[in-house]
């Protein structure tokens, strides 16, 4: 058995210590907003944080995280508060959406070591996550947005 | 994948259209023709009374508005898009308004096509006026309800955000409350629709309906579904076309812990297992080799090669033919040819294929992220023998679809998967699955000549577009005599209206699995039209956008749309040494669009696109704010199939596995998007597949600007260029 904590609540999971971490979430724990797009971190598509580090979670076995805290997509915040979220919706950032929620994951991590990110800055930490339907252009939009409102509202 | 499994599937698809119309008119599951009242449903401690109009709409007593959406959410803004068409005309308060996935039935048929599934930029062409019928109808019915209630003349009622008013004395009903009564009425035939004066929601900047789901990790795709019983597949094909998998033991992988059983397919071996890592180690441990088959020296060079020899050849047919191009050409003192070839491209969504499916004796259930639900029941009863009304086909968000999911075959495999072992089951294919055995958009190679004029303007255009089909799987019935209308979008017709025009298309039998590919036979035709026509006023000595504008002059659309294009890019003012332009325009899906791509090389080859400038009459616009982001979706679409990415075959087998080898826009390369829309009240035209179009020429155009360098065939990256 092994022993997670995921977005603050405590988990046992029965599975070998070697399963992706991103199928555990997914299928065990039946959180769904992580996503598969390659299985070999190429798309950030399975971006979680652990201990606030972002994570591709299709490469990560689940004893990785054993005990550790695992944040994903639905702990970011109960009710769609957190600024990269209300970013996104004024923004309307999405387009299909499957790979938004590792966009966000990275993001949220880029503006906590980068509370005023540059457009360089921006497309640096987020290269490794793939759109294939073009939302890059409101991605930058909506970074610099939530990096204003932080900067008014105090940091989450 | 074998050879076998996809003659079977083509055949499965083709006998069974042909079936359709015959099966489908008897009643499949819901054909509205009176309004009738659902429930008393409970919702919450609330009895809500619900009031159905027709297919499209569901009112409700507690006044929320319910609007089934026919066509799949893929991205490109269907959900709030046509919900707001049908909402503006309705009357409905926007922020009552709900929206739902339509299951499979024929009355969210394309009107114009009489099919039901999503693409081809489609959507707005042809569900606008039907879907304004529907609301006005309803709207109708609620004003007559309440003018009956209140004993006055309807005509001096209207509906208001979600409220009938009665002007003359003020007097105000909720939807809600006369529900019943209007659900009493006949649907008027031809209720009166808005004039566009009025429209509260079309054309106005809403925000979409799915993007809170979408930023929370809520929103369920296909991959997401999960059902009580269900487990779960892996699968693997024959990675070599036309090929088998050599027999193999099945024991070792049926004892593993977790594992409910091993099922060979057509082509392919599924694992079936209480989670998709059991069921995927399980499979990989099969170690299942394949056994090489007619195709196993093929490569795309030997296809490419065999597109070349029939573009030499003599059984093209004809398909346009305007004066006499041919002689005209044939008798030039100069005559100026060029062959352009567009590669076989993946559709790569980010969502893999997946599919769930519940089979058991008399019903079948299918959870799938399809753009292709009338063709997945048909597919579904082929295999079950179920009648339709047994068959339902829910559908999810998609993530990602670009034509790929108007096919069935993974649909197939699940229900296969599912009969076999009596279970709900979701198959899951892996990135590796998905890259290797899509169906690509094809290779296709067009040839022009031209005669021009001693002016250097084309008197005389003559083109051969080869390329093998890409409807066969859609619609096989319209692949007949030769000829798929598909692939000759974009040359059986120009903007250009010249006075010879001949076109001729060979069409080409591969072993490969091909398919339409979001921007279809428009892609590469106006590729290598608009690479032409900007080599024809090189030669000329004349400004591309001069050369088009006379060669597009009494089309005051298309004028209007280059003007704006070259306007807003600044084509005629000088820009920093380092930076050149190339310009495209075309006239696909019911669209004008003019591109402007502003880039700077550097000796590396390493081009930087720094804007692109985009200009387009899309007719009504629904959702100014959809047409930005399908642009911004359009030129990433267009930039990695432009320069990046390309499908090779080597040894029979697709050689691009994941994203390292098939390399897409990252977000570092992606250019600024301006979008100018053309105020228009023409009907509507296109905007899904619209943006990527002009962008891939408009960019060699800019490269030949920039570097001297006409380069012919895609993508760039063949010839050394990456983007930065």
């Amino acid at each position: 058995m092994i022993s997670l904590i995921v977005n603050k609540k405590k988990y046992e999971v029965d599975v070998s210590p070697d399963t992706p971490l991103l199928w555990v979430i997914r299928e065990n724990l039946g959180l769904t907003g992580t996503k598969y797009g390659c299985g070999m971190a190429q798309c950030g598509a399975c971006t979680v944080h652990i201990n606030g580090e972002a994570v591709r979670s299709c490469v990560a076995p689940v004893s990785r995280a054993a005990g550790q805290e695992v944040t994903t997509i639905e702990g970011l915040s109960p009710d769609l508060s957190h600024p990269l979220q209300r970013a996104w919706i004024a923004e309307d950032v999405p387009q299909c959406g499957y790979c938004q929620s590792g966009q966000i994951m990275a993001a949220a991590v880029l503006l906590r070591e980068k509370p005023r990110p540059t457009d360089e800055d921006i497309d640096r930490a987020m290269a490794g996550n793939l759109c294939r339907c073009g939302t890059y252009p409101r991605i930058r939009k909506a970074i610099h947005r939530a990096a204003r409102m932080m900067a008014k509202g105090g940091v989450k | 994948m074998s050879k076998n499994r996809m003659e079977a599937f083509s055949d499965m698809s083709r006998r069974q259209f042909l079936k359709t119309s015959a099966t489908a008119a008897g009643g499949l599951l819901l054909g509205f023709h009176l309004p009738f009242i659902s429930g008393p449903v409970r919702a919450g401690t609330s009895r809500v009374i619900t009031f159905v109009p027709n297919a499209w709409l569901r009112i409700g007593s507690d006044e929320t508005v319910t609007v089934i959406a026919s066509q799949a959410e893929m991205g490109q803004g269907v959900y709030t898009g046509m919900t707001m068409i049908i909402a503006d005309e309705l009357g409905a308060d926007w922020s009552r308004v709900k929206v739902e996935n339509a299951p499979n039935a024929p009355a969210y048929r394309n009107p114009r096509i009489n099919w039901q599934f999503t693409g081809n930029a489609e959507r707005t062409r042809s569900f606008y006026l039907p879907l304004r019928k529907a609301g006005a109808a309803a709207r109708e019915m609620l004003i007559a309800a309440a003018a009956k209630q209140w004993s006055v003349d309807p005509s001096t009622c209207r509906a208001y955000k979600g409220v009938i008013l009665h002007s003359p004395t003020g007097r105000r009903m909720s939807f809600g409350a006369v529900v019943s009564e209007a659900a009493k009425l006949k649907p008027p035939d031809n209720p009166p629709l808005k004039d566009r004066k009025e429209f509260l929601l079309i054309g106005k900047p809403l925000p979409r309906l799915d993007t809170p789901s979408k930023t929370n990790g809520s929103a369920i795709f296909g991959i997401d579904v999960s059902v009580p019983g269900m487990v779960h597949a892996a699968i693997q094909q024959v990675p070599e076309f036309g090929a088998t998998f050599a027999p193999f033991g099945r024991e070792s992988a049926e004892h593993q812990p977790g594992v409910i059983g091993v099922v060979p397919l057509e082509g392919a071996v599924a694992v079936v297992a209480e989670s998709y890592w059991l069921a995927r180690r399980a499979l990989d441990n099969l170690g299942l080799s394949v056994e090489p088959g007619p195709n196993k020296s093929l490569s795309t060079a030997q296809i490419v090669e065999a597109h070349r020899q029939a573009m030499g050849g003599e059984r093209a047919v004809k398909v346009t033919q305007i004066g006499d191009a041919k002689a005209l050409i044939a008798k030039a003192t100069e005559k100026i040819e060029a062959v352009y070839e567009s590669p076989f491209q993946a559709h790569a969504t980010m969502e893999p294929m997946n599919c769930v499916a519940h089979v058991t004796a008399d019903r079948c259930e299918v959870w799938a992220p399809t753009q292709g639900q009338e063709l997945a029941q048909i597919v579904v009863a082929s295999i079950t023998k179920l009648t339709p009304e047994k068959i339902r086909i829910n559908r999810t968000f998609l993530g990602g679809g670009f034509g790929r999911r108007l096919l069935a075959d993974f649909v197939a495999q699940a229900v296969l998967i599912s009969k076999a072992v009596g279970r709900p089951v979701k198959l899951i294919w892996s990135r590796e699955e998905d890259m290797q055995h899509d169906f690509y958009r094809p290779t296709v190679l067009n040839r022009l000549a031209a005669a021009v004029n001693d002016k250097g303007f084309p008197m005389a255009l003559q083109q051969r577009v080869v390329s093998a089909s890409q409807l066969h799987h859609v619609a096989p019935q319209a692949v007949k005599d030769g000829l798929d209308p598909i692939c000759l979008e974009g040359a059986a017709e120009i903007p250009y209206p010249l006075p010879n025009l001949f076109v001729d298309f060979t069409l080409m039998q591969i072993p490969v699995p091909t398919s339409v590919w979001r921007s279809t036979g428009y892609g590469p035709n106006v590729f290598a039209l608009e690479s032409f026509i900007d080599e024809l006023a090189r030669r000329a000595r004349r400004d591309p956008y001069e050369y088009r504008k006379v060669l597009l002059a009494g089309n005051k659309r298309a004028l209007r749309v280059l003007d704006l294009v070259a306007d807003k890019s600044g084509w005629n003012h000088a820009t920093d040494g380092n930076r050149f332009r190339g310009m495209a325009f075309a006239h696909c899906y019911g669209t004008f669009i003019g591109q402007v791509v502003e880039i700077s090389v550097s000796s590396n080859r390493e081009i930087k696109v720094h804007r692109v400038v985009v200009a387009l009459d899309c007719g009504q616009a629904i959702h100014p704010d959809g047409i930005r982001a399908q642009m911004e979706s359009g030129v990433t679409w267009g930039l990695t199939a432009g320069v990046k990415s390309e499908i090779i075959l080597e040894n029979g087998k697709v050689a691009q596995n994941n994203f390292h080898h098939f390399e897409v826009l990252r977000i570092p390369e992606m250019p600024r998007v301006e979008t100018h829309i053309v105020e228009s009240h023409e009907a509507p035209g296109g905007m899904g597949e619209v943006g990527a179009v002009p962008l891939i020429p408009a960019l060699v155009n800019a490269v030949f600007a920039a570097t001297g360098r006409r380069l012919r065939s895609l993508p760039l990256h063949r010839h050394g260029f990456s983007l930065v």
